[in-house]
């Protein structure tokens, strides 16, 4: 039997991410009503690492794994350490926070970060349809307000709007896909549909709630052709809160993503091989990778705008990873988790500078030109950044690319994913080209003008040099997580 | 030697290896100085060599309260299942050299901050000189041959770089090459040899608690085994490795590169051709000297005695200060091979210290005289010096009265106790002739060089020009007095004359320390061992002998005083056509000349050759071809690859665009794009499941 002590106790750092959550917002519309807008975003901010910190403390003195009955809280050495990064990144989130003033809201904005923590720390720490589908809404609802937080902005509030109903459809499927599977197996546990579902034939409503399913965590991750919202979004959206949705949040979805499809629909991969196409997840999840693929680093191409680009090459970036998800070995998730985690930390690291560079007014490709003389420090940071994206050695981003592509090759049947790993390669090789315009135009192309030198708060800088020197690190001694992870 | 039982090593021993490294660190920090920073460069040179001296004596001092080998060894590397072991030891052979070669480093560091005061590369210069010691130190402790023959190798590199290192001049970037290339020959032998031993033994330790290539097991495996002519494999190693040591030791036939080396800075030429590194060759037959086969030995003894005997002939005739000393270098280093192969380790290293010592004070002070005469070294430009320089003189005097082994001087014991040897050697009493006869060389040329160089008046080439320019005033300043030398150079002298006079005592025939400390056994103090038969009969011989070679010298260049410059030499008077053989060092560079250069040339030239017109033209031909296939190639890549290439990117880029369409802006398409996908998705999957 369940006690609520244990209940408590299990979800201690949950609980006390929200506490900092509340905290902050009482904070800011009590006692620090009437005072300057930089005291109270210190002391949110404060409030919110304090939160953050403690809750990893307590992360990391947990049991190696418990959970509660009907698999709601399953927790493992695995979901300690995607807990912990989704911590971590919300932490650099934070701190990146503190020199944005688009907003007055301080309070409210720093809540929201931490509610969407607590989301995604019960989204990957359950296996059961029911909670996820909760969490999963929690994050979305705090994810569309972060977007639309910008009041002043129209692009901001179109970015939410549109954010919110593709959002509300997908979810309208996913819940369908839900029902479909509770009605076939009987059972909301994932382990328990896993059971009722093991049979020789695939009844066509099986099918039908996988698609399902597979459009409601399509969205989340932005992958094509349910990517649609992503460049809006993202681009319409305060840059801390892009950077946010395109790191923790993938990093969540996609955990939640591989158990719902190799733990509940384990009977029902299907083949996703060249000549051995059978029914089955792993071929849809296939055709959505290839069309990932291709569509994100295309278009990616052709954008003129940074954050579109990002947000396209994030679209490209759910491809690779999902390839990790199709190969289904423990290998391959093992890789995904690492890829996902140095992906996020990348990908949050780009939209800092982002950020930093917008306040002072450059948001297109071409305005970059002479950045590494107005910014050296900041132009390096992203080319490392990037660099780590497109997946050169020894950044992070290459090894995770490594990882994945080398266990999608070795997964059964042998060399069936190597069209879909040429297919990344190749696109990877294309992907070079748009990351390296970007750098091009930083380091190589002159100003015309002798422009001033660009004045960055120290915070910003801190954070995003510590941000590239975990992509360095973990390039250069990818063992470590590898070995948390258990890939090592 | 006896093995080291005892697993747990002294404190020193365990450290051993610092003696070595802090000089070589010394040199890497060195190589990061700016070029001003001289003061600092010299102090770290000058103070890791004397911390490596200190720890040096330690050991020396642990050494002689356990006279045995003692070993620390590590593994290196592995290959295959193979682990590659280095290590290194002390026993009494390594503890003399280190205090030694550290010793004599100190004082030649010390006096080259007064030699090199104005050399603009002076920092360069005690980076290279720290390195050396390092490597040299290196050789010394340790316990494989592998690693000995790295540091080896250090120490020849060390030794191409300062020879060379005015490498402005012509003459010493060749005598740099030339050192580093002969030295090469014999270093080839040598790796043979080690190679050949890894194969037989198996191990390249020398001591491993009885599993060492030196010990008991493997030297009597080696020995049993026979190969090409009937020889055994322990010959036919050792002679490989005396190749090595030949090279290094300036032994003939390989002698030639020494007098060139002189060409560099004289207090290298101090260290490291006539102390330590020449003597590294007579230290390696030391170390292996139990693979060392009596054949072996023969070899070495009867090399050894012809280079005594042939570099004293043409040190008689030369007129440069240092090469008349480089000659005399060579000659000695065959002594020593000479003791060697005659007497045993004991025999061959005490001259080995003795020379280091009088032969690094004699280097030392021609470098002051040619200091002082404003980098002359002719000596028949020099005369009269006694006057200018009293001090340089007396030393010089010292160190020459050791090296022509006049009685009680150091060089008389342990010269004498080689030709005792060698009297009592069984196989042939050759080399004791030849060694008798160098010895009255030895004194010989030793006198005409004093004779030269500080007796009489002064002779210089201005002076000779002096009537004529006397009006010039500031002709008259630029020729100034020669001047005895800084402190910084003359303590050096003073403290190497007292070793040079006083060393002989430790090994004499009543007490000889040295040999038994060698020997690890205990020595004790009685005249008795003048009783032996033979010693003093060979003793008063050999200082007769001597006593002549000083007559002979003043006979010929003492009676009467040379007047100037241009005169011809006394001997030259006598027997021209001999003189000018002597003279032109037996004509052995020109015989290398006509033989094995003109045949590397023949063969370069045949290579360039076959190079040119064999291997270009199948080249040739080829790039032809391929050119030919390049441009029908390219008109095809033009057209169609370069073509549809283009083409691609465009429809990469115009995909790109075609994409970003899609991304209207209407949420009510992107919406119909969902339900789009759903229906094709599922109907894929029903599709496939019916197929």
């Amino acid at each position: 039997m369940m006690s609520y002590a244990d209940l408590l106790h299990f979800t201690l750092p949950e609980i006390v991410v929200a506490v900092a959550g509340l905290l902050a917002l009482t904070l800011d519309i009590t006692v620090l009503r009437k005072s300057p807008l930089s005291n109270r975003l210190r002391s949110a901010v404060i409030v919110a690492l304090i939160g953050c910190v403690l809750a990893i403390h307590f992360l990391t003195r947990a049991p190696h794994s418990y959970g509660l009955p009907d698999g709601m809280f399953v927790m493992t050495p695995l979901t300690h350490i995607v807990q912990i990064a989704l911590l971590v990144l919300a932490i650099f989130t934070a701190l990146l926070a503190r020199s944005t003033t688009f907003t007055g809201h301080i309070g409210e904005y720093i809540a929201l970060i931490l509610f969407a923590t607590v989301a995604m720390m019960f989204l990957v720490a359950t296996q059961n349809l029911l909670l996820i589908f909760v969490a999963l809404e929690f994050l979305s609802l705090s994810l569309y307000i972060l977007t639309g937080f910008d009041k002043q902005s129209r692009q901001s509030a179109e970015a939410a709007l549109k954010y919110f109903l593709f959002g509300g459809m997908s979810a309208g499927f996913l819940l369908f896909g839900i029902s479909l599977l509770y009605g076939l197996s009987g059972s909301i546990e994932l382990t328990k549909i896993a059971a009722a579902l093991s049979g020789p034939t695939l009844d066509p409503l099986l099918l039908v709630a996988i698609v399902m399913v597979t459009i409601g965590f399509g969205f989340k991750v932005a992958a094509a052709p349910f990517h649609l919202w992503a460049p809006d979004a993202y681009q319409g959206a305060p840059t801390v809160s892009a950077g946010f949705i395109a790191s923790s949040s993938k990093v969540a979805s996609f955990f939640v993503f591989a158990q719902v499809a190799t733990i509940a629909l384990a009977g029902a991969t299907g083949g996703g091989a060249f000549h051995g196409y059978s029914p089955g997840w792993v071929p849809v999840l296939a055709i959505v990778a290839a069309l990932s693929m291709i569509l994100g680093n295309l278009a990616a191409i052709a954008q003129t705008s940074l954050r579109r680009l990002l947000a396209y090459s994030a679209i490209g970036h759910a491809g690779y990873m999902l390839l990790g998800l199709i190969a289904h070995t423990q290998q391959s998730l093992s890789a995904l988790v690492y890829y996902v985690i140095t992906y996020a930390l990348a990908s949050l690291g780009a939209f800092g500078v982002l950020g930093a560079l917008e306040s002072e007014g450059i948001d297109r490709i071409a305005d970059l030109r002479g950045l590494s003389r107005r910014a050296p420090g900041l132009s390096f940071c992203l080319l490392v950044f990037l660099l780590s994206l497109a997946g050169i050695p020894p950044l992070a981003g290459f090894f995770g690319k490594f990882y994945i592509f080398s266990a999608a090759l070795s997964a059964e049947p042998h060399l069936g994913l190597l069209w879909l790993v040429l297919l990344a390669v190749a696109m990877s090789a294309v992907s070079l080209y748009y990351y390296l315009r970007v750098l091009k135009q930083a380091y190589v192309a002159e100003s015309p003008v002798r422009e001033p030198a660009l004045r960055i708060a120290l915070l910003t800088r801190l954070t995003l040099w510590t941000l590239a020197a975990l992509v360095v690190l973990l390039g250069c001694f990818p063992g470590v997580l590898l070995g948390w992870i258990g890939l090592g | 030697m006896t093995q080291n039982a005892v697993p747990s090593v002294s404190w020193i021993v365990r450290n051993l290896w610092l003696i070595p490294v802090l000089p070589m660190l010394a040199a890497g920090i060195g190589a990061l100085l700016k070029a001003a920073q001289r003061r600092l460069a010299a102090t770290l040179a000058i103070g890791s060599m004397s911390i490596s001296l200190v720890l040096a004596l330690i050991a020396f001092a642990d050494a002689l309260s356990h006279p045995v080998v003692q070993i620390v060894n590590f593994h290196w590397m592995q290959f295959g299942d193979q682990w590659l072991s280095l290590g290194w030891l002390l026993d009494p052979l390594a503890a003399v050299m280190l205090v030694m070669v550290s010793f004599v480093g100190l004082l030649i560091f010390i006096y080259s901050v007064g030699y090199m005061a104005h050399d603009d590369n002076f920092t360069r210069f005690f980076c290279f000189l720290s390195l050396f010691a390092g490597a040299m130190l290196g050789v010394v402790i340790a316990n494989s041959l592998l690693l000995l023959f790295m540091c080896w190798e250090v120490v020849g590199l060390t030794s191409y770089l300062l020879i060379g290192f005015w490498y402005h001049r012509p003459a010493a970037a060749a005598a740099a090459k030339k050192a580093f290339v002969t030295t090469r020959v014999g270093d080839l032998g040598l790796l043979l040899g080690m190679v050949w031993l890894y194969a037989q033994s198996g191990t390249l330790l020398f001591y491993n608690h009885g599993a060492g290539c030196l010990e008991q097991g493997a030297v009597a495996a080696l020995a049993a085994h026979v190969t090409i002519g009937g020889m055994a494999v322990s010959t036919a190693i050792g002679l490989l490795v005396f190749c090595g040591a030949a090279g290094k030791s300036g032994q003939l036939p390989l002698h030639v590169w020494l007098p060139d080396a002189m060409e560099g800075p004289t207090p290298v030429s101090a260290l490291i051709h006539a102390a330590t590194m020449v003597a590294a060759g007579v230290y390696l037959i030391a170390r292996v000297y139990p693979l060392m086969s009596a054949q072996a030995l023969a070899v070495v003894a009867w090399v050894g005695a012809i280079t005594a005997l042939f570099a004293a002939c043409i040190a008689v005739a030369q007129n440069d200060i240092k090469r008349i000393l480089a000659y005399s270098t060579v000659s000695q280093l065959g002594y020593m091979m000479l003791g060697l192969g005659v007497g045993g380790v004991a025999v061959g290293i005490f001259h080995l210290i003795t020379h280091a010592f009088f032969k690094s004070l004699l280097f030392l002070g021609a470098g002051s005289v040619i200091h002082g005469c404003t980098e002359e070294q002719d000596i028949r430009n020099m005369g009269g010096l006694r006057r200018f320089m009293p001090i340089t003189f007396l030393t010089y005097a010292a160190g020459m009265l050791a090296l022509c082994g006049f009685p009680l001087f150091a060089g008389f014991w342990s010269k004498d106790a080689i030709l005792h040897a060698a009297h009592g050697w069984g196989l042939s009493r050759g080399p004791f002739y030849l060694g008798a006869i160098g010895a009255l060389l030895t004194a010989f040329y030793m006198t005409r060089q004093v004779y030269y160089v500080f007796f009489g008046e002064r002779r210089t080439p201005e002076a000779a020009a002096e009537a004529v320019v006397s009006q010039h005033h500031g002709e008259e300043c630029a020729v100034a007095d020669p001047h005895e030398s800084p402190s910084v150079m003359t303590w050096p002298l003073i403290l190497l004359a007292i070793f040079a006079t006083f060393l002989g005592f430790v090994g004499t025939p009543a007490w000889p320390w040295f040999q038994s400390f060698l020997a690890g056994q205990h020595v004790t103090f009685s005249f008795s061992g003048f009783s032996e038969p033979g010693l003093l009969s060979l003793m008063a011989t050999s200082s007769l002998i001597v006593v002549t070679g000083l007559l002979l010298g003043w006979w010929f260049y003492g009676r009467k005083p040379i007047l100037h410059p241009t005169d011809p030499d006394a001997l030259e008077r006598l027997q021209p056509s001999l003189f000018h053989a002597l003279a032109d060092r037996l004509y052995v560079d020109e015989f290398y000349g006509v033989t094995v250069i003109a045949l590397t040339r023949f063969a370069a030239a045949f290579s360039a050759f076959l190079d040119r017109w064999i291997f270009g033209g199948i080249v040739q031909l080829i790039s032809w071809i391929v050119t030919g296939l390049g441009w029908l190639d390219f008109s095809a890549d033009k057209v169609l690859v370069n073509g549809g290439f283009d083409l691609g990117c465009r429809e990469l880029f115009v995909g790109g665009r075609l994409f970003t369409r899609l991304q209207n802006g209407r949420v009510q398409n992107y919406l119909r794009v969902i339900g789009i996908a759903l229906v094709v998705l599922v109907i894929l999957l029903l599709w496939g499941r019916l197929g």
